[in-house]
């Protein structure tokens, strides 16, 4: 068995993420986010005089919006490889990160079918506008708990050799924490903790990109050790035959 | 994988990485089933307590009633917890997958069939209805009209959202029953049919807003509910057995 397939999942992050930062940066409504204390005529109107732009990003990232779900599959295959004793904590990460990736997806709907009749009574783009928002902000349960499954395997893994170094856990951890606030711009429509808050949204957003740079970089050389262990095994079977 | 082939991955004069001594082999078990009574506690605090949303609110609610619901101060906290901490449903998942590829007679067609079903219920069945009335709660000026339709799409997906779970309960009774070793008790595979039943029984709630077929209904909800609690308190029990029983050598590193 080589290791081409997880090379492939992993190589998907920079061409992914590339077009996640592309679709941001045309996003007319980030930067700053739009605020949750806007009124139903105030977003109508943001909605109605950006059709195109909002359009543009949420149509490439109705296309791409789980891009990530590979890469997340190959740490789902390289903890498999961990000296743990069953594959718990490997089959909770397959299943939050499934949860975690439908939320997105809803989120690009709202957001798409409210520039569908930017016309439409202003209170209905405003519940589009919200919905889209609080899913793509305030659902941090299932990434956090990726984050503490892995680290949790990395802690037990009991080879002499481990998949993922310790600090990666550590990592995880820490990085689990910076995303809490974001579950509470479901309580709060100002301030820090708010949709639009340093904390629940930059403070969030931020740690998922370094995240995601951060793990592409371990994954690969813990995809490169099992290259080498594997042509290790090979070896020997040669020398033994 | 076999000792040997772990040793080969330290090379000769490489530093080997501290083992962590495991004093428990079944630990990355244990935790992900302790998750499972933390997070129902929490469950229970989110839906009972702190949302109202368990037992559900009447179905025929004035609108002003509603409005006042949907704005009532502990609403969203419970829904902010439970957005923090609905990721350990997953871990659930996760150990009764490792419990059902130990049976025998079976592939993992059906254990996977499992995991998958969960992953996709927990949204429509969970998460989206609470975030549903979290918007009504957090948009005091929503027209009555979207107050009200968010006030039904909320109940109903929570207690309508039905053939995610009805299929979560079917592949898990197969399984008892296929397997030959055990693992589970037969009595839980037909416990398990029972929670089916309940889905099938909640059907009416699309159709009817009164009676005991209502979302609030005596049939829909409370035996639902009923029979709900005590299918999770008797699987724990079970699942902590199965996990106890399991023999060391079965584990696939223990320790050694």
């Amino acid at each position: 068995m080589n290791t081409r397939d997880q090379s492939i999942c992993l190589w998907l992050v920079p061409f992914f993420g590339v077009l996640f930062l592309l679709g941001l940066a045309i996003f007319p409504g980030l930067f700053p986010p739009l605020s949750p204390t806007m009124g139903a005529e105030e977003v109508a109107a943001f909605y109605r005089e950006n059709v195109a732009g909002i359009r543009t990003t949420m149509i490439l990232f109705n296309v791409i919006g789980i891009g990530f779900i590979p890469f997340f599959m190959v740490i789902v295959v390289q903890m498999m490889r961990m000296g743990n004793p069953s594959r718990a904590f490997a089959y909770s990460y397959l299943s939050a990160a499934a949860s975690g990736g439908t939320l997105f997806a809803l989120a690009d709907l709202a957001w798409l079918n409210a520039v569908a009749r930017p016309d439409r009574d202003p209170q209905l783009t405003l519940l589009l506008n919200d919905l889209a928002w609080l899913s793509l902000v305030t659902p941090v349960g299932f990434i956090i708990t990726q984050n503490l499954c892995l680290a949790l395997g990395i802690y037990m893994d009991a080879r002499p050799r481990p998949v993922f170094p310790r600090w990666v856990a550590h990592f995880n951890i820490v990085t689990a924490l910076l995303m809490v606030p974001g579950a509470f711009a479901i309580v709060y429509t100002t301030g820090p903790l708010a949709w639009d808050g340093s904390l629940s949204f930059g403070l969030r957003m931020g740690t998922f990109a370094l995240y995601i740079a951060v793990m592409f970089f371990v994954t690969r050389s813990a995809i490169r050790q099992q290259a080498e262990e594997e042509r290790g095994v090979g070896l020997g079977l040669q020398a033994i035959a | 994988m076999n000792e040997s082939v772990l040793n080969l991955g330290a090379a000769p004069g490489e530093r080997v990485a501290a083992v962590p001594v495991v004093r428990n082999p079944k630990l990355d078990q244990w935790i992900c089933y302790w998750s499972i009574p933390f997070f129902y506690v929490l469950f229970g605090l989110i839906f009972v307590l702190l949302a109202r949303i368990m037992p559900p609110q009447s179905p025929t609610s004035s609108a002003a009633d509603i409005v006042a619901y949907m704005q009532s101060p502990t609403l969203r906290w419970g829904i902010a917890l439970l957005a923090l901490t609905l990721g350990l449903a997953s871990m659930a998942s996760g150990i009764i997958v490792v419990q059902m590829q130990r049976m025998k007679g079976l592939s993992a067609a059906l254990p996977y069939s499992y995991l998958a079903a969960l992953a996709v219920a927990g949204v429509p069945g969970c998460l989206f209805p609470c975030f549903v009335f979290a918007l009504g709660g957090l948009r005091p000026e929503y027209s009555p009209e979207i107050q009200v339709m968010l006030y039904d799409l909320g109940f109903l997906s929570f207690v309508g959202s039905l053939g995610v779970f009805t299929i979560q309960y079917l592949v898990f009774a197969i399984a008892i029953f296929l397997d030959e070793r055990q693992i589970f008790p037969k009595w839980l595979g037909y416990l398990t049919i029972w929670a089916l039943v309940t889905e099938i029984v909640a059907v009416p709630v699309w159709v009817t807003r009164t009676g005991p077929f209502a979302w609030d209904g005596l049939l829909s909800f409370w035996l639902g509910t009923a029979i709900f609690v005590g299918w999770e308190f008797l699987m724990c029990v079970c699942l902590y057995r199965a996990i106890k029983n399991q023999p060391i050598e079965e584990l696939e590193h223990h320790g050694g």
